[in-house]
């Protein structure tokens, strides 16, 4: 199972003005980034690991740490086949 | 009545109709009703009805820019269902219809209906039942609004942007001599108020207030604040278009309304505590409903789906829904939350110097009582007990 998570480090970086996000870190709760960026953040993760998010992935469980991202996008890709 | 075809730049996957079925009505006041044409799970074309011979080209472009921009660009949710009442019932049919006949209510004007009892002791019972939570929950302070509101409250709060198709303006003469004297002139000529009306009406400092909170935050503007609950009942008006229906989507109905300002710890623990106690009233009179997440109507924003997928996937808005039918539901209320939004154009800050965090809830009470008619029936015998013990008997 790949590690993106480096891959999902990055796109949050330039949000978090120099903040130390930890990996099971609540990426909403640090109050740095608004509810606004979650659609950005979304479509990043889209195009990134080439996977389409719709219906029930569209929870915010599935994105809410660096940790929880990883593990939704692996669970796609596995899904897929990839 | 002219029937027209209009063609889709692309064909639409049919789980976009609802947004799509939303927004026609919008599009021109010329569109009297539409269908959505869809063949292999594609809507390919809106056929319209309309008022008079309208221009095929430029409504091509009107719809097309809607789907294009409002609708296309969302991504569609899962409904997110948070809470389920116990109660299942039985439904009235045609309960409106009954209200009409029976004299109780009577439709005044386009999305305005006047009524009579047992719906206003109804309405004030509810009223009375929600203010009594807020009272029980927190130290609410209640105030009573005017009923205009100042047009720039309204552009703090985003209302331009986010909701110019249900604006309504109150404006009034321009304050001139003249200008009274030549209207009375063409009044007596014409004997009759046509839109010419408007060209002698220049003033836009007020209008009609969609909901009770923006009020609350222009109250408390540039103030120092304390964590407070505030709570206030007033009428609301919205255009809705030609999506007015009975009681249950009016332009002009009643909200009650609580506002919750704080940290935001405070704010979102005020609100899921009212969701709280209004599911255990819902339950305690065996009302058939559930709550679940939802959005706001965004319309021409060029970022409607960023709001809208905002809204929904951090749960900053939950709606009430009470079955009118077996397979229908309208909203009775919601559950909101703001994040920094009013504070930042409020100024609304605590003796820190801290933005503060709000939050509100709103209650429709006609839709309240319309939905509680709709499952318990216009007989005074079937509704809960203790209905019938707090609304006056002679109310039937």
């Amino acid at each position: 199972m790949e590690d993106n998570r480096s891959k999902i480090q990055k796109v949050l970086t330039p949000y978090l003005q120099g903040y130390n996000l930890k990996e099971d870190e609540d990426i909403f709760a640090t109050g740095l980034i608004n509810s606004l960026f979650v659609m950005q953040l979304v479509l990043y993760i889209e195009k990134e690991f080439n996977i389409t998010c719709q219906g029930e992935d569209l929870d915010m469980d599935n994105f809410r740490s660096i940790n929880k991202i990883n593990e939704f996008v692996n669970g796609k890709q596995v899904a897929a086949g990839n | 009545m002219p029937e027209y075809c209009i063609p889709l730049d692309s064909p639409v996957p049919k789980a976009y109709g609802e947004e799509i079925e939303k927004r026609i009505f919008f599009v021109s006041s010329e569109i009297l009703d539409f269908n959505l044409k869809i063949e292999d799970e594609h809507i390919h074309q809106v056929e319209l009805v309309t008022q008079n011979s309208i221009d095929v080209a430029s409504f091509t472009e009107k719809i097309n820019f809607v789907v294009t921009n409002d609708v296309l660009t969302q991504k569609i949710f899962a409904p997110k269902v948070v809470w389920n009442s116990q109660g299942k019932r039985e439904y009235e049919k045609d309960l409106f219809q009954q209200l009409l006949e029976k004299g109780i209510a009577n439709e005044a004007a386009e999305g305005q209906v006047s009524f009579g009892e047992p719906l206003i002791s109804l309405m004030n019972l509810f009223d009375r039942k929600i203010v009594e939570i807020v009272k029980s929950l927190y130290n609410a302070q209640e105030y009573q609004y005017p009923t205009l509101i100042p047009t720039q409250v309204l552009d703090k709060c985003g209302y331009f942007s986010s909701f110019p198709h249900m604006l309504m303006v109150a404006t009034r003469f321009h304050s001139d001599l003249d200008v009274y004297k030549e209207f009375a002139q063409e009044y007596r000529e014409k004997q009759a108020v046509e839109s010419s009306l408007l060209k002698y009406c220049q003033n836009t400092d007020y209008c009609l207030p969609p909901t009770m909170c923006y009020h609350t935050y222009h109250q408390l503007k540039g103030k120092t604040l304390e964590k407070q609950v505030i709570t206030a009942k007033g009428k609301s008006f919205r255009f809705e278009s030609r999506y007015h229906q009975s009681l249950e989507r009016l332009w002009d109905f009643t909200i009650r309304e609580i506002v919750f300002l704080g940290p935001k710890e405070y704010v979102l623990e005020c609100r899921q505590k009212l969701m709280d106690a209004t599911f255990k009233l819902v339950d305690e009179l065996e009302l058939d409903a559930f709550c679940e997440v939802a959005n706001d109507p965004f319309f021409c924003r060029p970022d409607t789906a960023v709001k809208i997928f905002s809204q929904r996937m951090m749960e900053l808005k939950y709606e009430l829904r009470m079955f009118t039918e077996p397979d229908h539901t309208i909203s009775v209320g919601s559950f909101n939350y703001h994040e920094q939004f009013f504070s930042d154009n409020f100024e609304l800050k605590d003796s820190g110097k801290e933005e503060m965090f709000t939050g509100c809830a709103g209650f429709g009470l006609e839709r309240l009582v319309y939905a509680f008619l709709c499952q318990y029936g216009l007989d005074r015998e079937n509704w809960p007990e203790s209905i019938r013990r707090e609304t006056d008997e002679k109310s039937q």
